[in-house]
């Protein structure tokens, strides 16, 4: 089994990153996946992109735009 | 009162942008003088000004160390300067180069951090290199953080340099924990919006022309002031990939061109949209400020994000800019005419206040956040009003920082009220955590106005800022009251006033008891410090008491004016203070809650108030 490596993008651990840690995950070619270092997720890129999606729930407001800050 | 939304924008040519030789680099040897690495550097910079210029926004170029002996990165620089009147200035960011290792034998980059011996050596260094390059010395300079001994340096070795990027807003203990704990920018506490640096601590304002550094400081930044107050500074900014990394905004995609579009973060507009009206608590005046270092738009992509949307994000980020230019509600300016403009028309104690709604998480939750040469504070309108944040200026506490002092990386002004660093009115099992509020008590019934949400109103009398809060309604058992609580803020005064009065009753001849309270402890980051050393008092006409802090749990109380505290690490004495004779007291805290309450307690009824004073002053 070869060593793992960067993926295309530098993406995140979604679990971690839901409890805001920004941490990098690397590429296992053998298993196709991307897993973190420091918790126990793996999953493919379609997965990761999938899992993004969660952390913006609290986000909601994301996509609103605001007129007025001083009122309710 | 005229509207003044002044932006700064500042590029620098990283020749070996942060993260980049990390991130791009990663599965070769480090090698910081890459080919590829120096050509990529300057193409990003060059993208980032041609993306300012189109939109006839104006630059402060923050040339680096890096730059200064690349040659292509001088005389581009020359040119913008004499074609777009950008400021040529210089970063003390970007040290990292083959000719700087060679010469310091270090990895360290971050100017705050090196010992003072080396902070005078690379300063004169890199400032005598920009000269020989450009023939002047700059105006205007900077890093993520810089410390009082080093802008009392260089204004002393360097008398024009008037303007600095001297913190990054929150950025402490949260921002470390989200990388891993390994991005070492610890420096909590500072103001969010442009001040002047006093001689004694970069983050506490001068309060006269005898503290005056000489410089007008602004933060690396403009910072969501509730969204980073509990989350990671480095996503809720004036900075497009940061909003990116947040992971608030909607992708687009691709098309089979390979173009990218259908982008939205509405966020990065409305962070942008709520500084400018904060121009309404400040006579007028607001400010932003855009500083992107060029590794956020490598070609690697980042964060999740493919180059494409990194580089349009930038691109739309500056047309809003352009936009509200166009519109008449903004004003470009350079580093150095900000400074001047700011110093034109700000006077040593004239507060910083900002009034802040979410605009992310779809609440109704409200922050007032206030800054002056004496205190720092924030007012959580979803606990009634109560204090979440506090930081004694007062004191203006000398703390060096830097290899051969006692903090080498630790920059934060300490607090004596951080409510999520030392919990605040919810603890677990047993103690208590930093807070100032209130509570009311009737027939056995204690109630604190930190569960009464409401919403607050800024209104200026005078030299007074005055914070009026909705009427919240407390429902005891047998009796309803509501009550109106004002903040005001005197210029000047080193205080914070708090009336509370009862507006209603359902028995107009019941009474209730107000308990007026500060829990605090002080420090840094999220844990315990030793509290041996602070002394409790309580003060009447004719007697004072006085403890040491010993963690025995013990309390006391009496008929007087004044509850005090002195905290002798932070060199600060905090009083709860009344205009009348109450009860006052002080409870010492223990090992498992290592705080101490200082409160004064009063009986009141229909249309009868209390007012008390929180007193930050300077103890030696």
């Amino acid at each position: 089994m070869a060593q793992a490596g960067k993926g295309k993008l530098n993406f995140r651990c979604p679990s971690c990153f839901m409890r805001d840690l920004d941490i990098d995950m690397f590429y296992d070619a053998d298993k196709k996946e991307y897993y973190c270092l420091r918790c126990c997720y793996t999953g493919s890129e379609a997965d990761v992109q999938a899992k993004n999606q969660m952390a913006r729930f609290r986000y909601r407001a994301m996509l609103k735009r605001f007129e007025c800050f001083d009122r309710k | 009162m005229k509207e003044r939304f002044i932006l700064n924008v500042i590029h620098r040519p990283e020749m070996v942008p942060e993260y980049a030789e990390k991130v791009t680099g990663h599965g070769k040897e480090e090698n910081i003088s890459r080919k590829a690495l120096l050509t990529e550097s300057l193409d990003i910079f060059k993208t980032q000004q041609a993306i300012a210029h189109k939109n006839g926004i104006k630059t402060t170029i923050q040339m680096t160390y890096a730059s200064l002996f690349n040659d292509e990165a001088v005389a581009l620089t020359k040119e913008h300067h004499a074609q777009y009147g950008d400021e040529i200035a210089l970063s003390l960011l970007g040290l990292p180069c083959k000719e700087f290792r060679d010469k310091y034998k270090t990895k360290d980059f971050c100017i705050w951090m090196f010992s003072m011996e080396d902070k005078k050596a690379i300063v004169t260094d890199v400032f005598e290199k920009f000269h020989e390059k450009f023939g002047f010395y700059p105006e205007s300079t900077g890093s993520y953080y810089l410390d009082a001994d080093l802008i009392n340096f260089i204004k002393e070795t360097y008398p024009m340099v008037k303007c600095a990027v001297a913190t990054c807003w929150e950025e402490g203990p949260k921002a470390y924990h989200t990388c891993n704990n390994s991005w070492y920018t610890l420096f909590d506490g500072g103001p969010w919006n442009p001040w002047i640096p006093s001689k004694q601590n970069t983050h506490a304002p001068a309060a006269n022309a005898a503290e005056d550094s000489g410089i007008v400081a602004i933060p690396h930044l403009s910072r969501d002031l509730l969204a980073c107050f509990d989350g990671n500074g480095s996503n809720f900014g004036t900075h497009p990939q940061n909003v990116l990394r947040g992971m608030i905004y909607k992708p687009g995609s691709f098309d089979e061109q390979g173009n990218y579009s259908g982008q939205e973060y509405p966020y990065l507009y409305n962070l942008i949209d709520q500084y400018r009206s904060l121009g309404k608590y400040n006579d007028g005046y607001s400010y932003n400020m855009m500083f992107v270092g060029p590794g956020w738009m490598n070609k690697m992509g980042r964060w999740e994000a493919p180059y494409e949307l990194l580089l349009q994000s930038y691109e739309d980020g500056m047309a809003y800019y352009a936009q509200l230019k166009r519109e008449g509600k903004l004003e470009d300016m350079t580093m150095a005419e900000f400074a001047d403009f700011y110093r034109a028309g700000h006077t040593y104690t004239q507060p910083e206040c900002a009034l802040w709604r979410d605009i992310l998480y779809g609440s109704d939750k409200q922050y007032f956040w206030y800054a002056d040469p004496y205190m720092r504070c924030c007012l959580d309108m979803n606990q009634g009003g109560a204090m979440i944040d506090l930081r004694p200026y007062a004191a203006k506490l000398y703390w060096p920082v830097g290899i051969g002092t006692p903090h080498v990386q630790d920059a934060s002004y300490p607090f004596l009220i951080q409510a999520n660093y030392r919990a605040g009115y919810f603890t677990h099992y047993a103690g208590e955590g930093t807070i100032r509020s209130c509570k009311l008590t009737h027939k056995g019934e204690e109630v604190d106005l930190c569960l009464c949400r409401t919403w607050a109103h800024f209104e200026k009398q005078g030299s007074a800022r005055v914070l009026t809060l909705d009427p919240v309604e407390i429902k005891f058992a047998d009796l309803t009251v509501k009550v109106v609580t004002t903040f005001t803020f005197e210029e000047g005064s080193s205080a914070v006033k708090t009336t509370r009065r009862i507006v209603e009753s359902s028995d107009p001849t019941a009474k209730v008891e107000l308990n007026e309270y500060i829990t605090a402890c002080y420090g840094t980051t999220e844990y315990p410090e030793d509290m041996t050393g602070i002394t409790l008092a309580l003060q009447g006409a004719g007697e004072s008491r006085c403890i040491a802090y010993e963690y025995r749990c013990r309390e006391d109380q009496m008929a007087g004016e004044a509850a005090v505290a002195v905290v002798p690490l932070v060199e600060t004495k905090v009083t709860m203070q009344a205009a009348e004779e109450l009860q006052v007291y002080y409870k010492e805290g223990y090992a498992f809650s290592p705080m101490f309450t200082l409160g004064l307690k009063k009986e009141i009824g229909q249309d009868e108030e209390v007012t008390t004073w929180l007193k930050l002053e300077k103890a030696n």
